[in-house]
């Protein structure tokens, strides 16, 4: 029964590989991220990205006078609408590689189906361990959350070097941030500092008064916040409004103008551990250029993810100029299989100057990033708006 | 055809795992009780299939039995549901109505956060490079059709059976099936074992299919989904939960096209479907074939378990 069921599968798959077909024109870039449900609130920062870049490289000619298309679908935020996604792209859309999806435990469930089809991924924002072993065609453009964190506790450290005593605080049900926070307590304890206390929640926490409790009860010097926008912006500000008067470091989901309205002017001070920032390279061409289109739709600098997919699309692009000349052949002329392999050796050569710095990625996929940043929250005198300085 | 199945097999796949998810909820639901236990035991059971299938303390296994691991996964799933199905049951099915809900909720609740938190199940980022029984995602029907089968023939035949009439007695009145010499604690568990078991090995199957396992498979919002399958498809024959859950799972992939418009839509079907459907899709289309639904109820029978 089931050989006989196996055997009739691979009729059915050879029967569906047998034919070949070459890249349409313009070049289809799949874009599978979350554009609905509760991760949405990640995937929509992306989503503006990615048309910002659409845009961009259009209109500097494309790939050498071809345009791109990007085919935007859905993944939702779960596992099995990323696999959904990412099948409608690669089979039905055609498209030459994908972007996304926006969450890691997406990638481990879509990529390994696009790595079998042979099909170049670049992750924008998945961070956690292990995304680019899935396979030699998954890369990302995402730094891990090893590199960044500790950047900010060094800068925390050098402000006021009498810290002694941290509370660790994360949101233990996103994957992102627990790998974060573990990042930042073996960062606190090589620096020689005292874990005083490790408080958990649930990204869907709204009331924080037992970790704040125990915060307070602790009497640190630093709090390290692990969390998302929403949550994390809940917990500074009670936090402060409970009386607690020592430094807050925000982790990379921190890292969006999102939590503005949410801690209001409690945000005020907090440091933050960033891939990207705005202000971080004034003579960078290319991120002038986004925060200039940026700021006239939304009036306000671009968040981390929208500048993370413009830089994966931007190596898209720029890989499919590579492939152009390696292969002295048109995109549109190539065979589509070809133009996928071609693609993913081409991500994986040379250096891309993009909006967060000079990156590259190596054999493995995995992102080589030259600097980071870290940013203190300064609040406008309503309370409601503020701005990423930048420090370091 | 290879090609349709290129693009849709996961699609296909996913309607069929979905449906038995929803029959899992149809089991107890069948006695009388409400339980929204399922992802709870789908969840175990993937994670049973995740750690057997990753964990190097099981690589022997793997090297001696090649395949057949996965078949064994599926046992391993199904006894380890059947035993905690049997622990929780036994007080929580004491409670009823919506206090059995409740509780199975924080049943679920429990579950993750415990995954959430544990070494073995790799905390919130969960178990990823699950190893593959098929190359393509479409090659799993091969294991979850034959299991769609089976618990049709078995609901079909369960239903017409000495047990299946005892589920009834139950779900229509508990105190007077109690007078008749229906043993409803034992009949009630034995209910919500197999819904318990059916989930389980769902999950340990699902685990390969997905990649990946992770807690966000066994959440709250499951819970709901799976009751909407059985509510919109039908919670009187076998026959409900499988068109309830192939259609909701299917209504958002087919209305992809319409991008963001479509869970408006989607949202529509389901106000529309519970407005004018009262007793589900398989309930309705009972009404209109009078004399093939011998032994079921008439319909128009109020509905207290929903």
């Amino acid at each position: 029964m089931k050989r006989a069921a196996l055997l009739i599968v691979n009729c059915l798959l050879f029967a569906g590989a047998a034919h070949a077909e070459t890249v349409a024109t313009p070049i289809p870039i799949g874009i599978a991220l979350a554009q609905t449900s509760n991760v949405a609130l990640l995937g929509e920062e992306e989503v503006v990205g990615a048309k910002i870049a659409e845009k961009y490289f259009n209109a500097q000619g494309g790939v050498n006078g071809t345009q791109v298309k990007l085919v935007f679908q859905d993944t939702g935020g779960d596992e099995a609408g990323a696999i959904n996604a990412f099948s409608n792209l690669i089979n039905r859309d055609k498209v030459v590689g994908i972007v996304g999806p926006t969450l890691s435990q997406q990638a481990f469930s879509a990529d390994p189906v696009a790595n079998r089809l042979k099909v170049p991924v670049i992750g924008p924002s998945n961070t956690a361990k292990g995304i680019p072993q899935i396979g030699e065609y998954v890369g990302r453009v995402s730094a891990p959350v090893a590199i960044v964190a500790p950047y900010a506790v060094k800068e925390a450290l050098a402000e006021n070097p009498r810290i002694k005593t941290v509370a660790v605080l994360y949101a233990q049900n996103d994957a992102f941030n627990t790998s974060e926070s573990k990042t930042f307590q073996e960062t606190v304890v090589q620096r020689g500092l005292k874990i005083a206390t490790v408080q958990k929640f649930m990204t869907t926490d709204t009331d924080f008064t037992t970790q704040v409790t125990a915060v307070l009860a602790a009497n640190v010097d630093l709090a390290i916040i692990s969390g998302l926008s929403a949550d994390g912006g809940n917990l500074v500000k009670q936090l402060r409004q409970l009386g607690y008067k020592g430094a807050i470091i925000g982790g990379n989901g921190l890292n969006t103008a999102n939590i503005f309205p949410v801690c209001g002017k409690y945000c005020e001070g907090i440091l933050i551990a960033q891939a990207y920032s705005p202000g971080g390279d004034p003579k960078n061409a290319i991120n002038n250029a986004l925060i200039k289109e940026y700021r006239a739709t939304y009036k306000k600098d671009p968040p981390q993810f929208t500048a993370q997919t413009f830089a994966a699309v931007q190596v898209m692009v720029e890989a499919l100029k590579k492939v152009e000349a390696v292969t002295k052949s048109k995109i549109g002329k190539l065979d589509l299989g070809k133009a996928r392999e071609e693609l993913n050796k081409a991500i994986r050569t040379g250096s891309y100057l993009t909006p967060l710095g000079k990156i590259n990625l190596n054999q493995g996929g995995e992102i080589h990033q030259e600097t980071f940043y870290v940013a203190r929250i300064k609040m406008d005198a309503n309370g409601k708006t503020g701005k990423y300085i930048y420090v370091k | 055809m290879g090609h349709f199945l290129d693009n849709n097999g996961f699609l296909l796949v996913t309607l069929v795992q979905q449906a038995l998810l929803a029959m899992s909820l149809y089991f107890p639901l069948a006695a009388g009780q409400l339980s929204l236990a399922s992802p709870g035991f789908y969840a175990l059971g993937g994670y049973i299939a995740a750690i057997v299938g990753t964990l190097d303390y099981f690589a022997p296994w793997r090297a001696s039995l090649g395949w057949l691991v996965f078949p064994l996964e599926w046992l391993l799933a199904a006894a380890a549901s059947a035993l905690l199905a049997l622990l929780v049951g036994i007080p929580a099915l004491r409670l009823r109505g919506i206090y059995l809900a409740l509780a199975t909720i924080a049943f679920v609740e429990i579950l993750r956060v415990l995954s959430l938190n544990l070494e073995i199940t790799g905390g919130a980022i969960g178990i990823f490079g699950v190893p593959q029984l098929f190359e393509s995602r479409w090659g799993y029907i091969a294991v979850f059709g034959p299991l769609l089968v089976c618990t049709l023939v078995f609901g079909h035949r369960l239903e017409r059976s000495r047990v299946g009439r005892a589920f009834r007695a139950i779900r229509e009145d508990e105190l007077a099936a109690d007078a008749m010499g229906i043993n409803t604690t034992r009949y009630k568990v034995l209910a919500f074992v197999i819904g318990a078991v059916l989930a389980g090995v769902v999950g340990a199957m699902s685990a390969p299919f997905l990649n990946t396992w992770n807690a966000r498979q066994g959440t709250f919002d499951a819970s709901i989904a799976y009751l909407a399958y059985v509510l919109i498809g039908g919670s009187r024959s076998i026959w409900g939960p499988l068109f309830g859950g192939m259609l909701l799972a299917a209504l958002p992939e087919v209305l992809r096209p319409l991008k963001d418009s479509r869970l408006i839509i989607n949202g529509l079907v389901l106000v529309f479907a519970s407005i004018y459907l009262p007793q589900g899709i398989s309930g309705t289309l009972a009404r209109f074939s009078p004399g093939k639904r011998k032994g079921a109820l008439p319909a128009g029978e109020p509905q207290e378990d929903a």
